[in-house]
């Protein structure tokens, strides 16, 4: 599903991403570990496209499509979804504005009909459930004044109501008390599906106590220097990550 | 310079006075006033950049135009940017009154709803005094233009305790499409104590033609009255727009007003409200999104005369294109007008790298015992905000036209009155989806 061959970046002015390969097929979950400032955050921005990240080398190819070729909201479409790191509050733009423009760009992207509202929301109360969101959420501003927790379920709820094929989840746990991250990493869980991709780029192996990968990735100053199952989360959690580099270096 | 210039050789003001004459030469009380008042204006001229209040709005392409009294006219049947208020209409059309698509609805006892001219039949005198304690003291040379050459216009009268539920709705609107037509409508709204009422004013034209509206509005609320003023300026785009409101409050009276400026190709508002007495309160809200080459400009001034008095003023910019947009708050606190709270902030959005606003809060304060706030930003649209809608599927222009309806939308969620909000909401989206595409 995605394929990430020798990928270099900037993030501004600065290299962050040294050639990174990471191949990713359909229903996997793949969590991307690594030391601050290692790149984790930079490679989901690029992924999704974000202006300020310039690839200087390398490809990224996701369902046989150049993804570096398109506008952030053509991958949207094509299926690509960043849940943000630090999502961003828009007063005076509805939640409910935002789920039905976004779920009905990506049907008409798809060839489908618009949703009529009686469908629409009954999809968002169902998925507003499953996040253990209260309703009132909808008219209120795109996370204005949402708690941090909040703001990272109405990440997935977005998610949800989204489809997405392949999912980006950037930091998610980050914040989050234990009540909350349970509730994020079941709407997580919810979504795991055999056509689907996940892509979990996180600090601490405490997300993967929830959510399981089927592979662990070390990325260490803009490469992935070892790969693993679930097993190496818990040996990076025990042990850091001086071995693992010390172990690539060697 | 164009052709039509080119061939004047008076100066420009005196052109004025030559319309004046072909359209009034009568000797009675009211032209004497109209005459006394079009020798202010020739003796003042139109105002410059170097008077403070014009700092940033330049009036020499109007100055240069030649203009002369535009004729009434009939239309045919109510126009499709019309709002559906409910209450009374009443259309005047090119400064004249239209009585075929004009409506009364029935006003409670104690309502009188005139035209101009109506009440000028009735009590001339009552009129001529009117004028003179009103306009003769103001000194304004564009309003003097309006008093000299006034067709029509509307007057509310409402008595102690009368409260009118249903908004009273004044269309004007221009159809002249000969070039160089000037009118110079006039509302008079006078709210006895304790009465309330709801004004909306809605200025429209639908012609290529250039044009001057130069509309004089005053309102006087009594002890305890209240008045919600809605003001949509949707000239033509080649229309000059300059309007000038004044409103006296007495006691414990309140005034607002909204005051939505999006047509024309140079627009201003000039808004003066006088707080006379002790807990008197007015609140000023805007809304000017000058695109392409427009000019829209607010200038407003809030006069605490009285202790105990205040005021608060909420404006927003949005330009785009190479529109420029002028916002100066001037906020007075007399000398012994002690206790006052006037709060003010000014926020603008540019679109485009050519457009400008200007900001000019001004505070006078003579008085040691305020409360008196300003703020004024001016910023693009939230890049990061813009990624994260399109980084859920809307398109870009989609994204920018919910974040500059966001913006707006600060100011149009203060509009009670559901036809107006509704109708400036589409208005908006329209205009600013619009301006994406074309950026495209």
């Amino acid at each position: 599903m995605l394929s990430i061959k020798n990928l270099h970046a900037l993030a501004g002015e600065k290299q962050v991403l040294h050639g990174l390969d990471l191949e990713v097929g359909a229903g996997e979950v793949h969590a991307i570990m690594g030391p601050n400032g290692s790149g984790k955050s930079t490679l989901a921005q690029v992924l999704a496209g974000r202006e300020g990240y310039t690839v200087t080398e390398g490809s990224v190819t996701y369902n046989g499509k150049d993804l570096l070729a398109l506008a952030p909201e053509e991958r949207a479409r094509e299926g690509v979804f960043l849940a943000f790191q630090y999502p961003v509050e828009i007063p005076g733009v509805n939640n409910v504005y935002l789920l039905k423009a976004g779920l009905n760009a990506i049907r008409k992207h798809r060839g489908e009909s618009e949703m009529d509202a009686f469908e629409f929301l009954t999809l968002v109360r169902e998925k507003m459930k499953l996040m253990q969101m209260d309703e009132s959420f909808l008219n209120r501003g795109v996370n204005e004044g949402f708690s941090g927790g909040e703001k990272k379920r109405n990440e997935i709820l977005q998610m949800a109501v989204l489809e997405p094929s392949l999912a980006l989840l950037d930091e998610t746990d980050s914040g989050l008390d234990i009540d909350a991250l349970r509730v994020v990493a079941n709407g997580v869980n919810s979504l795991r599906r055999p056509d689907r991709a996940i892509v979990m780029v996180t600090h601490y192996q405490r997300l993967l106590d929830y959510i399981e990968p089927d592979k662990v990735h070390v990325l260490s100053a803009g490469k992935i220097i070892k790969s693993g199952d679930k097993s190496l989360a818990l040996e990076l959690e025990k042990r850091g990550y001086d071995w693992v580099k010390q172990e690539a270096a060697a | 310079m164009s052709a039509v210039d080119a061939k004047s050789t008076a100066p420009p003001v005196e052109r004025y006075k030559a319309a004046f004459e072909a359209r009034w030469p009568g000797t009675d009380e009211l032209t004497a006033l109209r005459r006394a008042a079009l020798d202010q204006f020739l003796s003042t001229g139109f105002p410059t950049q170097r008077d403070e209040a014009w700092k940033y709005t330049n009036l020499r392409r109007l100055e240069t135009r030649s203009f002369t009294p535009a004729e009434a006219s009939a239309l045919d049947a109510h126009q499709p940017g019309w709002l559906t208020t409910g209450g009374t209409r009443i259309v005047l059309v090119n400064g004249h009154w239209l009585p075929a698509l004009s409506s009364q609805t029935a006003q409670p006892p104690g309502v009188t709803v005139l035209t101009l001219k109506q009440w000028l039949q009735r009590e001339p005198a009552a009129v001529a005094t009117y004028l003179k304690d009103h306009d003769q003291l103001s000194g304004n040379a564009l309003e003097q233009l309006n008093l000299a050459f006034f067709e029509d216009g509307v007057v509310v009268n409402l008595a102690d305790n009368v409260i009118v539920d249903a908004p009273i709705y004044i269309v004007h609107e221009s159809t002249s499409t000969a070039a160089g037509r000037m009118s110079h409508p006039r509302v008079i709204v006078t709210a006895g104590r304790n009465s309330r009422a709801t004004i909306v004013e809605h200025y429209l034209g639908a012609n290529e033609a250039e044009y001057f509206t130069n509309p004089v509005v005053r309102f006087q609320i009594a002890a305890g009255g209240a008045i919600k003023h809605f003001r949509v300026q949707q000239e033509a785009p080649r229309a000059f727009h300059l309007g000038h409101i004044q409103t006296r409050l007495a006691k414990d009276a309140r005034y607002s007003i909204h005051d939505i400026q999006l047509g024309g190709s140079l627009g201003r508002t000039g808004i003066t409200a006088l707080l006379e007495g002790s807990g008197a309160h007015a609140a000023l809200f805007g809304l000017l999104a000058p695109m392409g080459t427009q000019h829209l400009d607010a200038h407003t001034r809030l006069d605490h005369i009285a202790a105990n008095t205040t005021s608060e003023e909420d404006y927003r910019g949005i330009a785009g294109g190479r529109g420029r947009g002028v916002f100066n708050g001037k906020v007075i606190v007399r000398p012994d007008a002690q206790k006052i709270d006037a709060r003010q902030s000014s926020r603008n959005l540019l679109l485009s790298p050519t457009a400008e606003i200007d900001s000019k809060p001004e505070l006078e304060i003579y008085a040691n015992d305020v409360k008196c706030s300003h703020g004024a930003t001016t910023g693009q649209l939230d890049a990061t905000a813009l990624f994260y809608l399109r980084s859920r599927g809307l398109s870009e222009s989609d994204a920018r036209a919910a974040l500059i309806r966001a913006f707006a939308e600060s100011i149009l969620s203060t509009i009670d009155l559901e036809p107006v909000h509704a109708a400036l909401e589409r208005q908006i989206d329209e205009r600013f989806k619009l301006a994406n595409e074309a950026k495209a």
